[in-house]
C-alpha cells in the first residue's frame, strides 16, 4: 500500500481528517467510536478495524498511509511520541513487524 | 519591483522539536546549529514577509477537492493546531501574515495560468511550526502560507511545481510594492515513510544524493533526475514533500544550493536537513 493507493472516497478517511480538526469531535471519539463511526458511515469491515486498532487492515482499506500513525497517536497519544512510545511501538506491530494482527 | 532576497529549504519532522533528546548527541548538535545557522543567513537578509510553501499533511485540503497550491490570505496565523500541540511541543505562537501580497499571488499567477486555491483559515501543524521556531524565534517575520499537496494523488509533477516557483518569483520582481524584501523558504523532507513499512527507517543514499544534485545548480538535470517515483522509492508517505523543494527551485535559476546540515535521524523518523541559495 501507499499514498498512491489511498482511496479518498473510504469513510474512514472523512471521519480521521475531521478528527484532527475538531477537537470536541476527536473527544467524543475517545469516549466512544461507535457513534462517530456511524455518524461517517463507515463499513462493518472499517468499524471492526478501528474496534481492533487494526492499523494494518485499515491501510489495506485505503486509509491514507499520513493517517496511520496518527490512529495509533488518536489511541494511544501524540506526546514524546520517540520510537519506544506506546503510539509508535503499536505502528511498529501493526506495520513493520506485522506481530500483532494479520490484515 | 520588489526584491527576492533569500530562498531556503529545510525538513520540518515534528522530531526535531517534539523528542529531539533521543537523538545521539552529535546529531542534536549538528541539526540544532544547522537550522539555527539557517535563521541567521534568513534574518541577515531582512525579510519583510516570508512566502513559504509546505505539504498540506491532509489537515486542510479535503480529500473531495484537493487543490495543488492554497494560499493563506489572512493576516494572521497561529499554531499549532490544538490536536498537534503536545505532539510538535512547542509554545503557542502567533505570526503576521500578509493579505496584500497573498491576494496579488492569487491573482497574478491566475493571469499566469496557474490555478492557487485559497483561504483565510489554515490549521499549522509541524509544517510551519518546526521551522518557524529555529528560524524566526521571535514570530516577527510576516508569514504567507502556501499549503500544497505533495500526498494525495494525483500529486502535481516536477515540471508544473518549478514552473509554480519561477510564476512566483515573477509576481515577486513585477507585482509586489516597491522595496518590499521578500524570503521564499520550502519546508517538507527529507526520506521518511510515515505511514509504510519503513517509518522507522532514513534513506541516506537517496538524501545525499539530493542534495548533491541540488548542489550542482543545474535545474533540467534535477527535474529530469529527481522524479516522484525516486521520491516515492526512498520513503512513501512522506518523501514526496520534496516537490515544495522544487518550487523554490524555480526562483533560483542555475544557482547552486548550499547545505548547510544533514543528518539521517533515524529516532527523528525522518532524512533532516537545510538548504540556501545565494540571491545575492
Amino acid at each position: 500500500m501507499g499514498i498512491m493507493n489511498t482511496n479518498r472516497t473510504l469513510p474512514s478517511n472523512l471521519m480521521v481528517f475531521e478528527l484532527r480538526r475538531d477537537l470536541t469531535l476527536f473527544q467524543r471519539f475517545r469516549q466512544n467510536i461507535e457513534p462517530i463511526m456511524e455518524m461517517y458511515g463507515l463499513s462493518e469491515e472499517e468499524k471492526q478495524a478501528f474496534r481492533d486498532e487494526n492499523i494494518k487492515k485499515l491501510s489495506e482499506l485505503g486509509v491514507h498511509p499520513y493517517f496511520l500513525p496518527q490512529i495509533s497517536r488518536i489511541f494511544h497519544g501524540s506526546a514524546y511520541n520517540h520510537n519506544n512510545s506506546e503510539a509508535a511501538q503499536v505502528y511498529a506491530r501493526n506495520m513493520v513487524d506485522g506481530a500483532d494482527q494479520e490484515g | 519591483m520588489a526584491q527576492l532576497v533569500s530562498t531556503i529549504a529545510l525538513s520540518h519532522a515534528p522530531g526535531l522539536t517534539g523528542w529531539l533528546d533521543k537523538a545521539p548527541k552529535e546529531e542534536q548538535d549538528s541539526l540544532v546549529n544547522g537550522f539555527s545557522e539557517l535563521g541567521r543567513i534568513l534574518r541577515d537578509t531582512r525579510p519583510d514577509v516570508i512566502i513559504g510553501v509546505a505539504n498540506d499533511h491532509v489537515l486542510n485540503l479535503e480529500f473531495q477537492n484537493t487543490p495543488d497550491f492554497c494560499v493563506g490570505t489572512s493576516d494572521k496565523w497561529e499554531g499549532p493546531a490544538e490536536w498537534f500541540k503536545d505532539w510538535v511541543a512547542v509554545p503557542h505562537y502567533e505570526v503576521a501574515g500578509n493579505k496584500q501580497v497573498a491576494d496579488t499571488l492569487v491573482n497574478a499567477a491566475g493571469r499566469e495560468g496557474i490555478r492557487f486555491a485559497f483561504r483565510d483559515k489554515l490549521l499549522f501543524d509541524d509544517n510551519w511550526s518546526v521551522p518557524l521556531y529555529y528560524l524566526t524565534p521571535d514570530y516577527d517575520i510576516p508569514l504567507v502560507p502556501i499549503h500544497m499537496n505533495c500526498v494525495v494523488p494525483p500529486l502535481p509533477q516536477p515540471e508544473y511545481c518549478y514552473r509554480v516557483g519561477q510564476t512566483i518569483a515573477k509576481i515577486v520582481r513585477d507585482e509586489l510594492p516597491d522595496d518590499m524584501r521578500v524570503a521564499f523558504m520550502a519546508t517538507g523532507g527529507l526520506s521518511h515513510d510515515p505511514g509504510g513499512p519503513k517509518y522507522f527507517d532514513v534513506d541516506e543514499k537517496f538524501d545525499r544524493w539530493f542534495l548533491g544534485l541540488l548542489e550542482e545548480g543545474d535545474p533540467e538535470k534535477v527535474l529530469r533526475e529527481a522524479t516522484i517515483d525516486k521520491m516515492v522509492a526512498a520513503g512513501d508517505g512522506g518523501t514526496s514533500e520534496l516537490l515544495a523543494w522544487l518550487v523554490t527551485m524555480g526562483a533560483v535559476g542555475d544557482r547552486p544550493a548550499k547545505t548547510v546540515c544533514y543528518e539521517p535521524a533515524v529516532e527523528l523518523r525522518c532524512g533532516m536537513g537545510c538548504v540556501y541559495w545565494d540571491m545575492s
